[in-house]
């Protein structure tokens, strides 16, 4: 018999794409982590994202509930089907659809093989990053959910930040495209950087736009062992204190080393050692020995036994195959695993590490470690036969013990496994109820219905009568007959439904912001002093709290009285974006200004909302680190500011943007809690990110209060190659074949002749120029500046110089429009490649003099930030940038005004609309701040 | 021997630890052709392992449709076992589950039916067999196979037959069609069988070993030439060699099917067979037969009077190319300027893990172009009788294997196994029309270069 649900199935993918007999059903009951056991009611397999929403929107029109699945490798029982579901497997879509090896990204269908992709992207010295340990298995879709990491992810990051683009199938069915192709091409809320890591229950990721980065040009990998397993731990921390950011440090204990020598993937490693640390050091030749001796030097002041180095690409391939096979390897010493994925901060490794061995001994049980300790994220493996229900209580209870002692260090409980079904119980350890309640509201805004793989990450079942977060997962290894019985009913739903998203009360309708009265009302809750008022456009009232529970008083008044707030931290960025509609209150983070914590080696720092950039380096340049961040608006901005637009820099190519370096925030939100997001490890995948979606969110989605910032050590040395030219094309040419080169600039740099002679006000030469920036150990440094130097030819080039320090230079460009009369700041993104077609419009566009337009470009990510100072006749800028703005769009970018006259912005909307994306975009705004308060009229997605 | 395992599933049962060494990690999906064509788990080593799993934790019946279905859908090409971390011996697995499948009498199609009762009433007699492949030579070299072909109505009436005869049709020697160029080429198939441990040439060797040949019931039967090939390049390179009269086939095709019992007859037998020449290398050039006969210890490790002889022989057991790379190779002459590019057997690869040994035995043919084959550590839907039982999967892996091989330009495929031979060359004929294709086997190549090289001096 076959009903309603396959039949409607069978119509959409056809017969052959549907699975429902309950036999073939059984191994779809679990991934990974066969320990949790739930049958699907039926296994889909589309060929293509509009099979995908088709069978989506049968399913929302049916109310049954569904799970995507890739490769069943996950380690956290997400893709499975809870509540009787439908499993929407993507192994069928494993197209390469582009590489495009000249803007490093590739677009793939997400059922495409991660090793694959790799292999394929080779070809053009290129590889995809992310390598978790299943590469040769999982897919890129897979990749997406968890967010995953893998050993190279200490120097690299995790997927997000390797991922430019999704199309992702909502759970209502409809298709939509997040992120853009661009470097910086999508403004607005980063819909993308929440989806991944989402553990598919925002959507369906079908397509993916990924970053390729070049194959390291030289790579060096140590192996060093240790009698002891505190050496190797102190060594870790020892690593990265020095400074050095090895590509993976990963250590090895010896049950893990002894089972995997026995193995298919046995690599030679000593297997009488207690511990061994794998160390890879990539990047240029010039000076890698230098850095390879530095750790191995490390390794052996600690007391490893000896250091042995993968002599060629095969040993180094067998050392990570040793590796990567650890956890199948395992399977050799015990029935069953348990696997814990937690992350602790690395200067806390030693002392947890230990802890598990102690757990493990005291409910007599065997514990394994092999583990990323670069990034202190822990992989205890406990050893147990599943066949044994008293081994298996008491596996739950070390399990349980481990996971409350990493928590206890200040860790989290996920580092890239996901939370999934496995950790569900775990999550209430580090978020509280308010947190959870955030994410569950931020999950209804993508999954009204909750139907999209239902009852993973976040316990919510209050349904059963049981307080929320208390809830334990239900029994595991239940027989299959009961599950059935117990979830063969489909009306009796077994999660509790979503909390409704819907807009509260129209923002003080009718009434009038009085701002004496406001002023007396926050000065009894900061002081007198700390509340003045302010020019703007209408009334405003300014007021600086000195501490979070003050912000949050001052937010349950603003809610109270319906008083419009708008967060400022250097008020560099108070009319960003399109007008305010109301501006009642400006609450400043200027006294928020402690720095709370920095240990050099976790490399992290936390610091409230107000401390500004400037200060915030001053300090880690003690110890030898730096936030490597260089935003518009030089180095008095707040990192609040930093955090809340966003934005990029110039060195935004070596570096990244700020979203790749934001790990933990505390957040006022408009009701006036405070909400946790991220921690503060540099790997976490516990609940949703809600950092990436409140950075670039310009303060209307809640006010930061603390920030906490992943770090890198700073550059030993730095040096600048000054290109000078009387055309900007060639400049783009060089600057592009010095990447294409695999050179490793940090930033380089394409500045208009204004521009050039701002910022070079001494040198002699005119015209266009190109900077190009290298940081490194001396060597490198030197090696690649007369590298690039030897590849400049021909007589366009008017002058090149080589600027050591250059600090000076980059801070000047960071804070280029605060030197002039700005009147109009804009910027732009496309794909790299298509720079040179947005420069020809803008340079064939303006109408003033030629030497007087100030611009730079970034060469590498395809930026484009345009100064015009007051001297430029504004009249033409609307339909100038408009213009601008169609070709930016062609090119797969987008263009955002920074700051304008009212007037312009009247005319043209400052992000240039986010068109399909508005309405998801409204309903997460709603989800955080229903009532309207933040910001008001600001944001493209503003309803 | 039925007595000690008469209940249902009772092999697997047997077999739990095995299953039990199985982490769920997934590192075999993508090694696997199956799971590769179709995207369901149940196509995978990982699906099906949960599938026996749950056979044996009787959560599923052993007669199950789906049972059935995706075990009988395994190659067995083995690809799995290289890619497992916890080293799971997937391939003993499989027949465990077949041998359950057996007992079980699950409905059974007609070619399935057909093929047990050959193996129980032709292959475990040797005068039948003898009788059934001198059947298939005299049907084969008297080209009727190929009239038969060439009318192209079987392939409309009965599809999985056609398939069968041009397997067969391709069993023909074809290096003597005009695949390498040379002056005073002979006939290989017409030579007579060289002759016993009689020393050919020179050799290298400072004394002469001890080694026995394997003939196989398919390489006798149908690839005598590569026996003889064997032969020769061992002698030239210092073996005295010797063949045992009383060995007979293997019995990897009862095993694969699930007749465990026929193949330990078979097996006894062989052990008997080369026992009394205790030491000396037992030589195979057919990797699935090879990779039986390794596996001797595990199928007769419950038999208290084979044991431990069963031990002692798979030990001996080795393919031609690991013993010629084990003492070093010989070179030979160049052989004419053709494209030639390896396909590795599965049995071969992952059974006796003979991976580079092969590619040096074709290395020491002075200046052969051998160009790599992209996937050839994937199997190429041969798997024995797999392309006459399974024909729409085996036919979807053996497309790809051909659009590979049509890739490299190479007019000549070396492959270590017949059944891969066939299948490659039938396939090339019927499926993509490489009417030219030569496909032959490694020594076959060693052997024409050495005989190029005068070693065999005018022997014939």
């Amino acid at each position: 018999m076959v009903d309603q649900l396959i039949s409607t199935l069978r119509a959409v993918v056809g017969r052959d794409a549907v699975l429902n007999e309950p036999e073939e059903l059984i191994v779809y009951e679990c991934d990974g982590l066969p320990q949790h056991k739930y049958p699907p009611r039926a296994v889909v397999f589309p060929r293509a994202t509009e099979e995908v929403a088709a069978v989506v929107r049968a399913l929302a029109a049916l109310g049954v509930p569904f799970a995507p699945r890739g490769a069943g490798t996950g380690l956290s029982g997400g893709a499975l089907a809870r509540d009787r579901g439908v499993i929407i497997e993507l192994a069928r879509m494993r197209r390469l659809l582009e590489i495009d090896p000249e803007n490093r990204l590739a677009v793939v269908e997400t059922g495409l093989v991660n090793a694959q992709l790799s292999r394929a992207a080779s070809r053009y010295g290129l590889h995809y990053v992310p390598d978790p340990s299943s590469q040769a298995t999982c897919t890129i879709g897979g990749n997406l959910a968890e967010n995953a990491g893998g050993i190279h992810c200490l120097k690299y990051g995790m997927t997000v930040d390797h991922v430019l683009a999704a199309r992702v199938v909502l759970p209502d069915g409809s298709i939509t495209d997040l992120g853009g192709e661009a470097e910086v091409g999508a403004f607005g809320y980063d819909l993308l950087g929440v989806f991944i890591g989402s553990e598919g229950t925002f959507g369906i990721a079908t397509e993916a736009t990924v970053r390729l980065a070049p194959i390291p040009p030289a790579v060096r990998t140590l192996l060093a062992d240790f009698t002891e397993i505190d050496d190797a731990s102190r060594a870790v921390s020892a690593i990265i204190a020095a400074g050095l950011v090895p590509a993976a440090l990963e250590m090895v204990d010896g049950v893990t080393i002894r089972a995997v020598e026995q193995s298919v993937f046995a690599a030679g490693l000593p297997v009488d050692a207690e511990a061994a640390l794998l160390v890879e050091l990539d990047g240029l030749e010039a000076g890698l020995d230098d850095e390879a001796a530095r750790a191995e030097a490390i390794c052996r002041q600690y007391g490893a036994r000896s250091v042995r180095r993968a002599a060629d690409e095969n040993e180094r391939k067998r050392l990570w195959a040793a590796r990567k096979g650890a956890f199948g390897a395992m399977g050799r010493i015990s029935p069953d695993l348990m696997l814990q994925d937690a992350v602790v901060p690395r200067s806390r490794l030693l002392e947890v590490l230990a802890e598990t061995y102690r757990i493990g001994a005291k409910y007599h049980l065997k514990v394994a470690n092999v583990f990323h300790a670069g990034d202190g994220n822990l992989h205890p493996y406990i050893c147990f036969d599943g066949r044994n229900p008293d081994e298996v209580k008491r596996v739950k209870e070390a399990g349980r013990e481990m996971m409350e002692t990493c928590v206890r260090a200040g860790g989290t409980i996920t580092g890239e496994h996901g939370v999934g079904l496995d950790k569900m119980e775990y999550l209430p350890l580090i978020f509280s109820a308010d947190d959870m309640d955030a994410m569950l509201r931020l999950r209804a805004a993508f999954d009204p219905q909750g139907i999209c793989n239902p009852g993973k990450i976040i316990p919510t079942s209050r349904a059963c009568g049981e307080a929320r977060g208390a809830r334990r997962p239900e029994p595991e290894a239940e027989a299959p007959e009961r599950k059935d019985a117990e979830t063969s009913s489909d009306t009796a739903r077994r999660f509790a439904p979503p909390p409704q998203i819907k807009p509260g009360r129209p923002l003080h309708a009718g009434k009038t912001f009085d701002p004496e009265a406001a002023r007396s009302r926050l000065a009894s809750i900061v002081g007198d002093e700390h509340v003045r008022p302010v020019e703007g456009e209408g009334p405003r009232v300014e007021v600086a709290p000195a501490r979070a529970d003050e912000a949050c008083e001052i937010l349950r008044l603003a809610a109270a009285e319906q008083w419009a707030v708008v967060p400022a931290g250097a008020g560099t960025w108070l009319d960003a974006g399109n007008p305010l509609r109301r501006a009642d209150v400006v609450i400043r983070t200027s006294r928020l200004a402690r720095i709370i914590e920095h240990e050099p080696a976790d490399l992290i720092a936390t610091a409230e909302a107000g401390v500004t950039l400037g200060a915030f380096n001053a300090v880690l340049g003690d110890a030898g680190q730096w936030l490597p961040l260089d935003p518009p608006g030089d180095e008095r901005v707040s990192l609040g500011g930093v955090v809340a637009t966003g934005l990029a820099g110039a060195q935004s190519l070596g570096y990244g943007a700020p979203r790749n370096h934001v790990i933990g925030m505390r957040v006022a939100t408009a009701s006036g809690q405070i909400i946790k997001a991220g921690g503060r490890v540099v790997k976490n995948v516990a609940g949703y990110d809600l950092c990436k979606l409140f950075t670039g969110s310009f303060g209307t989605l809640g006010l930061a209060l603390e920030l906490t910032f992943k770090l890198r050590p700073r550059p030993s040395h730095e040096a600048t190659v000054l290109i000078w030219a009387g055309d900007y094309r060639p400049l783009l040419a060089t600057a592009r074949a010095i990447i294409a080169a695999r050179l490793l600039p940090v930033a380089a740099e394409l500045l208009s002749p204004a521009m050039a002679r701002a910022l070079a006000p001494g040198s002699s030469h005119r015209g266009y120029a190109l900077l190009v920036r290298f940081a490194g150990p001396e060597k490198t440094v030197a090696h690649q500046i007369s590298q690039s130097q030897a590849m400049i030819d021909g007589a366009w080039c008017a002058g090149i110089e080589a600027i050591t320090p250059d600090a000076r230079l980059w801070r000047a460009l960071a804070a280029a429009p605060l030197q002039v009369q700005t009147r109009l700041t804009y910027r732009a993104a496309v794909r790299p490649a298509r720079l040179a077609r947005l420069i020809d419009e803008l340079e064939s566009l303006h109408e003033g003099p030629a030497n007087s337009r100030m611009w730079h470009a970034g060469a590498g990510d395809g930026r484009l930030r345009v100064i015009e100072t007051a001297a430029e006749p504004l009249s033409a800028a609307g339909p100038r940038l408009a213009r601008l703005r169609a070709v930016a769009r062609q090119s797969g970018g987008a263009l955002m005004l920074e700051s304008a006259p009212r007037k312009l912005k009247e005319e043209l909307d400052a992000w240039g609309g986010v068109g399909p994306l508005a309405a998801l975009m409204g309903r997460v705004k709603l989800a955080f701040d229903p009532d309207g308060l933040f910001s008001p009229g600001r944001f493209t997605a503003d309803v | 021997m039925n007595d000690n395992h008469g209940q249902l599933s009772s092999v697997l049962e047997r077999e739990e630890d095995k299953l039990l060494a199985c982490v769920h990690c997934g590192l075999c999906l993508e090694a696997c052709p199956t799971y590769l064509h179709t995207g369901d788990e149940n196509d995978s080593p990982r699906g099906r392992i949960y599938l026996m799993r749950a056979v044996e934790e009787k959560r599923l019946d052993v007669g199950a449709k789906t049972f059935e279905r995706h075990i009988n859908r395994c190659l067995g090409c083995r690809a799995c076992e290289q890619a497992c971390p916890a080293g799971v011996q997937y391939g003993q697995l499989l027949e465990a589950a077949r041998a359950d499948l057996l007992q079980a009498k699950a409905r059974r199609k007609l070619p399935a039916r057909l093929l047990h009762l050959a193996l129980n009433h032709i292959w475990l007699s040797p005068a039948r067999l003898r009788f059934a492949f001198a059947s298939s030579r005299l049907a084969r070299d008297t080209k009727l196979v190929r009239l038969l072909l060439g009318t192209r109505l079987l392939a409309r009436l009965w599809p999985r037959l056609n398939f069968a005869l041009a397997l067969l049709d391709s069993s023909a020697p074809s290096l003597d069609n005009g695949a390498i160029h040379g002056e005073g080429r002979e006939r290989l198939r017409g030579r007579a069988p060289a002759s016993a441990p009689q020393r050919v040439c020179e050799t290298p060797a400072s004394e002469s070993q001890r080694a026995l040949i394997f003939k196989g019931c398919v390489m006798d039967g149908l690839f005598a030439r590569v026996n003889r090939a064997t032969q020769r390049v061992l002698e030239a390179n210092g073996y005295a060699v010797a063949a045992p009269r009383s060995q007979v086939c293997c019995g990897a095709l009862h095993a694969h099917a699930g007749d465990l019992e026929g193949a330990r007859q078979l097996a006894r037998r062989n052990i008997e067979a080369f026992a009394d020449t205790a030491g000396a290398p037992i030589i195979t050039n057919a990797g699935g037969c090879g990779a039986m006969l390794c596996a001797y210890d595990h199928l007769l490790a419950g038999d208290p009077g084979y044991a431990a002889q069963a031990q002692a022989f798979s030990a001996r057991v080795r393919d031609i190319s690991q013993q010629l790379a084990a003492t070093g190779i010989r070179p030979g002459a160049k052989i004419g300027d053709v494209t030639i590019t390896y396909d590795a057997s599965c049995h071969l690869l992952y059974g006796q893990h003979a991976s580079v040994e092969p590619l040096q035995m074709l290395k020491a043919i002075p200046d052969l172009k051998l160009v790599p084959l992209e996937g050839s550590e994937r199997c190429c839907g041969g798997a024995g009788v797999y392309n006459l039982m399974e024909t729409a999967l085996s036919e979807k892996v053996l497309g790809e294997k051909l659009d590979h091989i049509k890739a490299t330009g190479a007019t000549v495929v070396a492959t270590g196994n017949p059944g891969c031979h066939m299948q490659i060359a039938a396939g090339a004929r019927l499926l993509a029309g490489m009417h030219g294709l030569i496909v032959c086997h490694p020594v076959e190549l060693l052997d024409e270069s050495y005989r190029r090289a005068g070693f065999y001096h005018r022997d014939a």
